[in-house]
């Protein structure tokens, strides 16, 4: 395994409550694995934690990278052990040029040039229309989060953490977003993709269900996604979007099952 | 006139900024340009709709540049103010002109690479016509001692329809003490666009900068960009003013500045009015340290804290192009 989370609980800033309740997940290495849960049950608390934010101490439970031990890593030790994290609402850092802002994690600084123009392919952006652009107003918000996945895939990371990566996307891009996707694990990359959009999810290998700070279940992705509709008691929407690779994930009758053991008809 | 003898460490100055210094010399690259080597005038080379025209007196020059009515030029009209002494005082007296319908660029150097207890100062007169496009940017580096005393002072007058663009660094080297004070007249329909970006570096660096632009004439609109940072005890003071005086003209003044290190001291001072009940003008300035956000983005990407300052620094202190 490549991560483990080990009964992770992470108290708010005035301890008076849990955000995450003795979190527990492993994950595989080479695979896209999706943390899945409604607005607010802790997903990008979890991604804050494992990529070791000041503000997001554990109380109790620890984090392996490896088999290594890093709950106690800052940012950066853990950034150099080969994580890192795509951000939800990157910063706009105006006045960095695209290659520059793509430069700051590659360690080959004698390819540099191929190194950012094979990011800026990966993530679908012309390197001719790129490479001399500055980060500035005029970049949308698509362009942004791309080179942010391409400042994050330059690094050659062992496990990229992509918070919500579908914000503020059409749907249109999000189809090309999990193509990216896809390339990025074929580059021997692992992903862990919070989301909260079951679709984006199906690009998934595995998931885990977050649900108010509990992670309910871990498995493949279809069975955790089919948990979360349970839950929500989103039948018909379940039995209308669990696709993948053109083929129905899950048999009906497996879906009434698990609609019945969460209560729901 | 070629062949000119130039300081070659005032040119060796000028190649940070990512520019081909050989442009800019005498008989090179295709632009208009003047080169003052402390008070002596070493080059001086007029293009087709620009005019150059220098005196020397006695500590420093009166200088003309004017852009001919509808003159359109492609390359920079270079000002090269150097002064490769530690001590003396320069004095500058340029007076741009920029006839109506020209689109054209200025690009001033000034740069004292072994200044220590140079003084240099300017007294500068723009005139801009109508419908002109004209970009004004002045680098300065002052070498590394703290060790110059800058005070330029500037009026801008924009003609109607005519768009200016005002930029100002002072972000290589060590500022010493500088005192800069512009101030801008817009007319009707005028856009005014001024960016500042200075870095104190030391508790031997004092820069004050005033940057004022007064909206005279109908529909004008202004945006002044103040950036600085100020650290191991440098200070910054930038002193950004916009006045609305006129029917719906629109301005907004903008200063963010970071403090880094104990004793530094950064100082804002957004000043805006309006007395014209259709005119709107506003500011915002924010003053401190980088946002933990943006400092966590560029950790994430294997950089320790004081790496990522310096690159947040780099870009907000970058030079517009």
């Amino acid at each position: 395994m490549l991560l483990e989370v080990k009964n992770l609980t992470i108290p708010t800033l005035d301890q008076k409550c849990v955000i995450l309740n003795k979190v527990s997940f492993k994950v595989k290495e080479g695979s896209i694995h999706a943390i899945i849960g409604p607005n607010g049950s802790g997903k990008s608390t979890l991604a804050y934690t494992i990529m070791g934010l000041d503000n997001y101490k554990p109380s109790e439970g620890k984090i392996y990278f490896d088999g290594k031990d890093i709950t106690n890593m800052n940012i950066t030790e853990r950034a150099n052990l080969g994580i890192t994290l795509a951000w939800q609402e990157p910063a706009r850092i105006d006045g960095l040029s695209i290659p520059r802002y793509i430069s700051l994690g590659i360690k080959d600084k004698a390819n540099m040039k191929e190194e950012i123009i094979e990011a800026l392919k990966i993530v679908n952006l012309e390197p001719e229309r790129y490479m001399n652009r500055i980060i500035d107003e005029f970049l949308s918000g698509g362009e942004r989060k791309r080179v942010e996945l391409a400042a994050a895939v330059a690094m050659k990371p062992r496990l990229i953490i992509l918070d919500e990566p579908d914000s503020g996307l059409d749907m249109i891009v999000i189809e090309d977003f999990m193509n990216i996707f896809n390339k990025i694990k074929e580059l021997d990359m692992t992903i862990l993709l919070i989301t909260h959009r079951e679709d984006i999810g199906m690009v998934a290998d595995y998931g885990t269900l977050l649900w108010r700070g509990d992670a309910l279940i871990t498995d493949e992705f279809p069975k955790v996604m089919l948990r979360y509709c349970a839950k929500a008691g989103l039948k018909e929407f379940c039995k209308r979007t669990l696709f993948k690779n053109g083929g129905f994930c899950v048999d009906e009758d497996y879906i009434d099952r698990i609609f019945r053991e969460e209560g729901q008809s | 006139m070629s062949n000119v003898e130039y300081p070659r460490e005032i040119l060796e100055s000028l190649e940070d900024y990512n520019i081909d210094i050989r442009d800019f010399l005498p008989g090179h690259g295709k632009g208009a340009k003047l080169l003052l080597d402390f008070n002596k005038i070493r080059g001086m080379e007029d293009v087709d709709g620009v005019i150059l025209k220098g005196r020397e007196i006695e500590n420093g020059i009166i200088a003309d540049v004017i852009i001919k009515e509808g003159t359109k030029i492609e390359e920079p009209v270079h000002l090269c103010f150097g002064v490769n002494k530690e001590t003396g005082i320069q004095e500058i007296f340029p007076r741009i002109i920029v006839e109506d319908n020209a689109d054209a660029t200025v690009q001033a150097h000034c740069s004292f690479p072994k200044a220590n207890g140079l003084i240099h100062k300017m007294f500068g007169h723009f005139y801009i016509g109508k419908n002109c496009n004209f970009t004004y940017s002045e680098t300065h580096y002052h070498g590394e001692n703290s060790g110059a005393l800058v005070a330029p002072v500037g009026y801008v007058y924009v003609g109607e329809n005519s768009v200016f663009e005002n930029n100002f660094y002072l972000t290589r080297g060590t500022p010493g003490k500088v005192k800069i004070m512009i101030d801008i007249y817009a007319m009707k329909n005028s856009v005014i666009k001024s960016n500042i970006k200075a870095f104190g570096k030391s508790k031997n660096d004092s820069v004050r900068i005033r940057d004022s632009v007064f909206l005279e004439g109908e529909n004008a609109r202004s945006v002044i960009k103040m950036k600085a940072v100020a650290k191991d005890g440098g200070e910054v003071l930038m002193f950004g003013i916009t006045e609305g005086n006129a029917p719906r003209c629109n301005g907004h003044v903008e200063c963010s500045e970071i403090v880094l290190g104990k004793g530094s001291i950064c100082r804002a001072r957004p000043f805006i009015r309006a007395i014209d009940p259709t005119s709107s003008v506003s500011h915002e300035a924010s003053l401190g340290r980088f946002p933990q956000k943006w400092l966590d983005e560029l950790q994430a990407k294997g950089l320790t804290e004081e790496e990522a300052t310096q690159i947040l620094i780099e870009a907000m202190l970058q030079e517009e192009r």
